[in-house]
């Protein structure tokens, strides 16, 4: 059978850049109501995507004073579209740092069930100060120990889901999908990993992870074809490419500058107070990412693009928009196709992650526009050939484990 | 006043082979049969559906999950999701809850049941030796009430011109320090239609909620048969002592039916049960029931069709007359602000 281009929608609220809430035409607190999200769900479902995503981390982000986050828990609203959807896949991310692992294999497994088989788990590890905070901690547990409690942990969730009599799903079990860019995170992907939900700007760095991650699954015993790697795709569509570019550049206008300043300084622990948008940003503030904390993904993502571009803060801030430091593609839908299939066909990618500009505008006219373009080329289904997460993802029930289970250690 | 009528609800599977001796409570009905009395019940004008987690019948699925997903298909009347404090971290309990309150606009609850922690808190108890579970009780539910505000809904402005979208200064972390719990807040998401989702306590629960342990934060309070004697008196004191007055809180008297309780092929058989359930809420001064019936989805739904126009007092008003939130359905104000 030939390979199959996945694709989901990742309803990062408002939108994956930092002004999208101010988009013209746009509600700017609509992302705080349920309706966004079942309705972007549904649209998702006529277009025939894989699955919806949504992104989450148990805190109040602190610069929520210039841009819209996560505001409602994902498996009360994935639960929900379950109820007023029938096919579309439903992934949330739950942490495995701040959640009790009995409790939440019980209410995935759960979720799963009463979706009939269309659940997927994105595990991460919660970085940060102001969610350990939540949690009785002062601050965020280190990087290694964060990582190694999420893989005994997400071990555990899946042996407790294996081991379930009644209730059970469908497909058997939740899809597991893991994002982590860190070595720790590698390995954790190549290990139990189905969907890796990875970030990457660059089509030959994205085929040598992919191809890590496949040959990683095999030393673990596991087929390649067992993972399926989504990178994340932050899209801008225009009508024409100059229409798409317009759009790029209002975006950027409307990006709450001292949210981005501050984003930025935050996400890698550094100072930039007193450096002006017009200086250039020295390579010495920054540290290995393996001794920094926070999303060491995102830290190598800039790391890289200020040592080898050496752009001024001002240019950083706006290559970024306020984005996660995913890969940004901005044109007609022929173009943006045109990129996909690219990835697709030379082996970077087995389908996207896809983070629209603005939410719901980007998202329609991806699903209206792209997404047909990419049935022409017959890179996209037409319709659903199953019921679950598993049928449209082309993955098959792995033996889970066996997992050597020993006593987590609480992520301190 | 018209009666407050809640509906006892168990979600999964029954029990392949039920446990030695009569199971008591409710045995769980299907997914399929929870949507048909979700159905019914929101027709019937049932004020709310408590989701049960974990009873003695078989396997229960997940109330916060359950209810999100019952909410999502018949909308109109409360849910009411069962969490236990063990193995919920508050801040994600508080969470989940307040989403679902939030998705449903304003039309959902908790029902917090005593239990021990979670793995996450444990390892950061701010008093590693602390164990009564009614204490626990208390601190976990004022700590969730006080999460519930620390977002006031005021606070999101989304002014687009300006570039604000919450009005931070607003926004106020809860710096709780207890002996069971260490939370900083604030919540993630601004707070509910109805102020706060909420609160349920049971004074069945495990024994060991009494009216003094549930006074500070509990918005409904349910008592069963054996309890309803001197319930009245007892939590007006209890609620004189914690600054608040019986009218915050609607008090319930849980009734199991079984089966055979009612005969579907004649009608006085409701009539008759209804009769002696108001006589009992007029006797003690309960503000409504808790209806708890264990026969399986048909005879939920025949035990709701049977009573719920008996028991409710609203004779010829119509069931869209509903009030627009779940407190202002139970007849309880504006919730005021949680001290810290």
């Amino acid at each position: 059978m030939s390979r199959r281009l996945h694709l989901n929608v990742n309803i990062l609220n408002a939108g994956v850049f930092g002004g999208s809430w101010r988009f013209p035409g746009t509600d700017g607190t609509a992302s705080y109501t349920i309706e966004h999200y079942t309705s972007i769900a549904k649209k998702a479902e006529q277009a025939k995507l894989d699955a919806v995503f949504l992104a989450d981390g148990p805190s109040l982000d602190p610069q929520i004073r210039h841009r819209t986050s996560n505001n409602l828990e994902p498996t009360t609203v994935l639960a929900r579209i379950a109820a007023r959807t029938e096919r579309i896949g439903l992934i949330g991310t739950l942490s495995s740092s701040y959640n009790d692992p009995v409790e939440l294999a019980r209410r995935l497994g759960d979720l799963d069930y009463v979706s009939g088989g269309r659940f997927g788990w994105n595990v991460v590890t919660t970085a940060g100060a102001v969610a350990a905070r939540n949690f009785g901690r002062t601050r965020e547990p280190d990087h290694a120990l964060r990582y190694r409690r999420a893989a005994e942990f997400t071990e555990q969730v899946v042996t407790a889901w294996a081991a379930r009599t009644g209730l059970v799903s469908p497909q058997g079990r939740p899809v597991v999908v893991q994002a982590g860019g860190s070595s720790d995170g590698r390995r954790l992907a190549a290990r139990v990993g189905e969907v890796i939900f990875s970030a990457d700007r660059d089509i030959e760095h994205a085929r040598a992870f992919r191809a890590e991650i496949r040959r990683g699954a095999v030393a673990f015993g596991r087929r390649p074809e067992d993972v399926v790697v989504l990178p994340g795709l932050s899209t801008v569509v225009g009508g024409t490419e100059a229409e798409a570019r317009a759009r790029r550049e209002l975006l950027d206008e409307i990006l709450p500058r001292e949210y981005a300043r501050n984003r930025l300084a935050g996400q890698l622990g550094i100072c930039l107070d007193g450096l002006s948008d017009d200086e250039p940003i020295p390579p010495e503030l920054l540290v290995d990412p393996d001794e920094a904390g926070g999303s060491q993904t995102f830290y190598r993502v800039v790391k890289t693009i200020i040592e080898t571009e050496r752009p001024t803060l001002g240019g950083l801030l706006k290559k970024l928009s306020g984005g996660g430091g995913h890969r940004i593609v901005v044109g007609t839908p022929e173009q943006i196709a045109d990129d996909i299939e690219l990835w697709f066909r030379t082996g970077a990618a087995d389908g996207f992650n896809v983070m629209p500009d603005v939410l719901p505008s980007g998202f329609d006219d991806f699903a209206d526009h792209v997404v047909p373009e990419l049935r022409r080329r017959g890179l996209f289904r037409t319709d659903y050939e199953g019921t679950t997460l598993r049928d449209h993802l082309g993955l098959g029930l792995p033996a889970a484990g066996p997992y050597e289970l020993r006593p987590l250690e609480p992520a301190l | 006043m018209s009666h407050v009528i809640q509906l006892a609800l168990a979600v999964g599977e029954a029990a392949a082979r039920p446990s030695a001796g009569p199971a008591r409570g409710p045995v769980p009905v299907p997914l399929a049969g929870a949507v048909a009395v979700a159905a019914a019940a929101r027709e019937a004008g049932i004020t709310a559906i408590r989701l049960l987690d974990g009873v003695a019948a078989g396997h229960v699925l997940d109330p916060t999950v359950v209810g999100a997903y019952l909410a999502g298909l018949h909308d109109g009347l409360g849910y009411i999701a069962e969490v236990p404090t063990t193995h919920n971290p508050p801040y994600n309990a508080a969470r989940r809850v307040l989403s679902l309150d939030r998705a449903t606009g304003g039309l959902a609850g908790v029902a917090l049941r005593a239990g021990g922690g979670d793995e996450v808190s444990r390892a950061a108890a701010p008093d590693p030796r602390a164990a009564d579970p009614a204490a626990r009780w208390s601190e976990y539910a004022h700590v969730l009430t006080r999460l519930w505000e620390s977002f006031p809904r005021a606070a999101l402005i989304g002014d687009q011109e300006a570039g604000v979208v919450v009005d931070d200064s607003l926004v106020r972390p809860i710096d709780h320090e207890g002996a069971f719990y260490r939370v900083a807040g604030p919540l993630d998401g601004p707070s509910s239609a109805q102020g706060r989702p909420v609160v349920v306590a049971d004074l069945g629960d495990l024994d060991v909620l009494d009216v003094t342990a549930v006074a500070w934060s509990a918005d409904v309070v349910v008592v069963d048969r054996e309890r309803a004697a001197g319930a009245d008196a007892a939590l007006t004191e209890a609620l004189r002592r914690a600054g608040r007055s019986r009218e915050e809180v609607a008090l319930l008297g849980r009734v199991e039916i079984a089966r055979d309780d009612l005969d579907p092929g004649d009608p006085a058989t409701g009539a008759v049960l209804a009769d002696d359930l108001r006589d009992w809420a007029g006797e003690h001064r309960l503000d409504g029931f808790e209806l708890v019936p264990t026969g399986g989805a048909d005879a939920v739904v025949a035990a709701v069709r049977a009573l719920t126009p008996r028991l409710r007092d609203t004779a010829g008003s119509p069931a869209s007359a509903r009030p627009g939130t779940l407190r202002a359905a139970l007849g309880l104000p504006e919730p005021a602000a949680v001290a810290a």
